[in-house]
């Protein structure tokens, strides 16, 4: 599998008004063609504002871009309003958490959805409502013809992201994001859409970035994933590696935090104390090391580097689990 | 679909408004007295006299033929008024939402340097500025009733263009929009196709209170002596027959009537338009 999407040493500041809050620091990601990668962290981790950034949809006066994202070796960062849309929706798509508020809710779903087959593929209003039902059908949607007739608020959550996803792959991008495709649903719709995305991904054979808060979404579906901490990725490994040997201790307590069948009943769900590290004040030591049960001074006074663990495991810690 | 029942005060209002609706566009053809004929026989009649079905006034002119004739011209002052505001205030509105920067201060500016002048008093000014210059010949400058509707016009364009600009913006921040642009949709097709409309059916409710607002302010203004023509416009016979209140009660009170029901009927409906707005808005 050959190179598609690279991501360098990105960095992402805003502006505020207490100071530059850094929301991502220094990302490094390769995603090659066809694969899929997960990325998972809590809250305010910087995962949405990682793939967002990546993807250039942020941009503006307050937002500071340095590193670099590139696609086949096209650099993305530096381009145009203008010039970006050329690759958005055509080369990288991106499907959004909620799809309550992702349709325009005084407009019928099949117009809106084929406006931008009109709009990109340049389709005549036959073409592209045709092209829309075929869509529709790809995503499993039941009824496309009525589908298309109604308004967002008649289809519930679970057909309004099969319409998101549609609309995403509708001009056969490479790269498809997924931020928190499945958080808005409840869990047997979250399960039927992932198999989708699977399955979507790999007869379209594009690569996958599916961005969420769960582990447990992202193990099924994944190559590798990257876990993100305080705007920094803290783990990288293969889904298999990542599980099997956890380095990292924020992992290990992430993935504690997934509630078992096998743990008895009336136990109380372990969660991660303390809240993630503000992104406005300094940091010196590791931004785990103040929730970390093994942190010791070093931790809390010098920054780990992202080291390898030799087969291309990743990990940003000093005392990672299972010894160096 | 079954289609549920509208609520009472919904069919008494849309009731009125299409009532004076027709009146404004078919009343000249209603068989009754010319409205500005005077009937020196019967001056100043009570209501349902023979002949005249809502009386007289001092000058003998039938009631019901002015007020017939008034319908057209209030509604027309008070429509145009209000839609050219909300083109205009709409418009500037939705720039404003839309370019941010520098024109977005400008148009605020506007917006509310214009807003904190009361409303008769600016609008008393622009009509005393733009209306005749000559008091000796009234008929010179611009037509009355043209100049009543530019200053109206004025007037509310603020009222409409502040809640189309934080409409808009408020629409600009949903998900929606950042979808069509992820898709790679244009910021104008995406402006046209998205945001305006959202922020139309939201204008269109406070539009019906605006009119119900201008027609007040019409009358006032009548009140005032500034007015349309004499027995034009509910307001101006209201106004011509102020001094014969304890006389001749019916010649004040029925414009006033139609003044305040049509008013009522306009804040209604708004209502209950907003309301069906909101209950769509809460499904989503």
């Amino acid at each position: 599998m050959s190179e598609l999407f690279e991501i360098d040493n990105l960095q992402i500041t805003f502006d505020t008004k207490r100071g530059p809050l850094q929301a991502v620091r220094g990302v490094s990601l390769v995603i090659r063609k066809g694969e899929s990668v997960g990325i998972v962290g809590e809250s305010g981790s910087g995962k949405t504002v990682m793939s967002r950034a990546a993807m250039g949809l942020l941009r503006g006066r307050k937002v500071h871009r340095t590193g670099s994202v590139k696609i086949e070796g096209e650099e993305l960062l530096t381009l145009s309003n203008e010039e970006i849309r050329n690759y958005w929706g055509l080369r990288i798509a991106m499907i959004f958490q909620d799809p309550m508020t992702a349709l325009n809710p005084v407009r019928k779903v099949g117009s809106q959805f084929s406006e931008s087959l009109v709009k990109r593929m340049n389709m005549s209003k036959d073409e592209a409502s045709k092209r829309t039902l075929e869509l529709l059908g790809l995503v499993n949607m039941p009824e496309p013809e009525k589908a298309v007739q109604k308004y967002p608020h008649q289809l519930s959550g679970g057909m309004r992201q099969r319409v998101m996803i549609a609309m995403a792959i509708a001009c056969d991008p490479e790269l498809l994001f997924a931020d928190e495709p499945t958080t808005a649903l409840d869990v047997t719709v979250q399960a039927q859409v992932l198999e989708l995305l699977s399955e979507l991904r790999e007869r379209l054979g594009m690569a996958m970035v599916i961005v969420t808060h769960d582990l447990g979404v992202v193990a099924g579906h994944t190559d590798k994933i990257a876990v993100m901490y305080g705007g920094e990725i803290v783990e990288l490994a293969s889904t298999p590696d990542l599980f099997a040997n956890t380095k990292m201790p924020y992992t290990e307590a992430l993935m504690e935090s997934i509630p078992r069948l096998d743990r008895k009943r009336g136990d109380r769900l372990p969660t991660i104390p303390g809240s993630p590290p503000d992104p406005i004040a300094a940091r010196p030591g590791c931004g785990f090391a103040p929730r970390c049960r093994y942190a010791t001074d070093k931790c809390r006074t010098e920054h780990p580097e992202l080291t390898d663990a030799g087969n291309g495991h990743m990990y940003r810690c000093f005392f990672p689990l299972g010894g160096k | 679909m079954a289609r549920s029942k509208k609520p009472l005060g919904f069919r008494l209002s849309s009731g009125w408004l299409y009532l004076c609706l027709f009146i404004s566009v078919f009343g000249n053809f209603l068989p009754l007295p010319e409205w500005d004929a005077y009937d020196y026989d019967a001056s100043g009649v009570g209501m349902f006299s023979k002949g005249h079905f809502f009386g007289t006034d001092f000058d003998g002119s039938d009631l019901l033929s002015q007020l017939v004739h008034g319908t057209r011209m209030s509604l027309v002052i008070s429509f145009v008024s209000v839609l050219a505001a909300s083109l205009i205030g709409g418009a500037l509105g939705i720039i404003a939402a839309y370019r941010r920067g520098w024109i977005d201060s400008v148009i605020t500016m506007y917006f509310n340097v214009t807003l904190s002048i009361p409303t008769l008093i600016l609008v008393l000014a622009m009509v005393a500025v733009f209306a005749s210059p000559d008091p000796f010949d009234p008929g010179a400058g611009m037509p009355r009733v043209l100049v009543l509707v530019l200053s109206l016009t004025f007037v509310i364009i603020p009222v409409l263009g502040r809640l189309a600009r934080s409409s808009a913006l408020s629409w600009t921040g949903r998900d929606f929009v950042l979808v069509a642009e992820s898709l790679g949709m244009k910021k104008r097709a995406i402006l046209w196709n998205h945001i305006v409309p959202n922020v139309v059916p939201q204008m269109m409710s406070v539009a019906f209170l605006a009119s119900g607002v201008v027609i007040v302010v019409e009358g006032g203004l009548a009140i005032l002596g500034v007015g349309t023509n004499p027995g034009e416009s509910w307001g101006s016979i209201l106004a011509k027959n102020r001094g014969d209140i304890s006389m001749l009660p019916h010649t004040t009170l029925l414009p006033a009537a139609a003044i305040a029901l049509t008013v009522m009927a306009l804040n209604y409906f708004g209502d209950y338009y907003r309301s069906k707005i909101d209950g769509r808005e809460s499904r989503i």
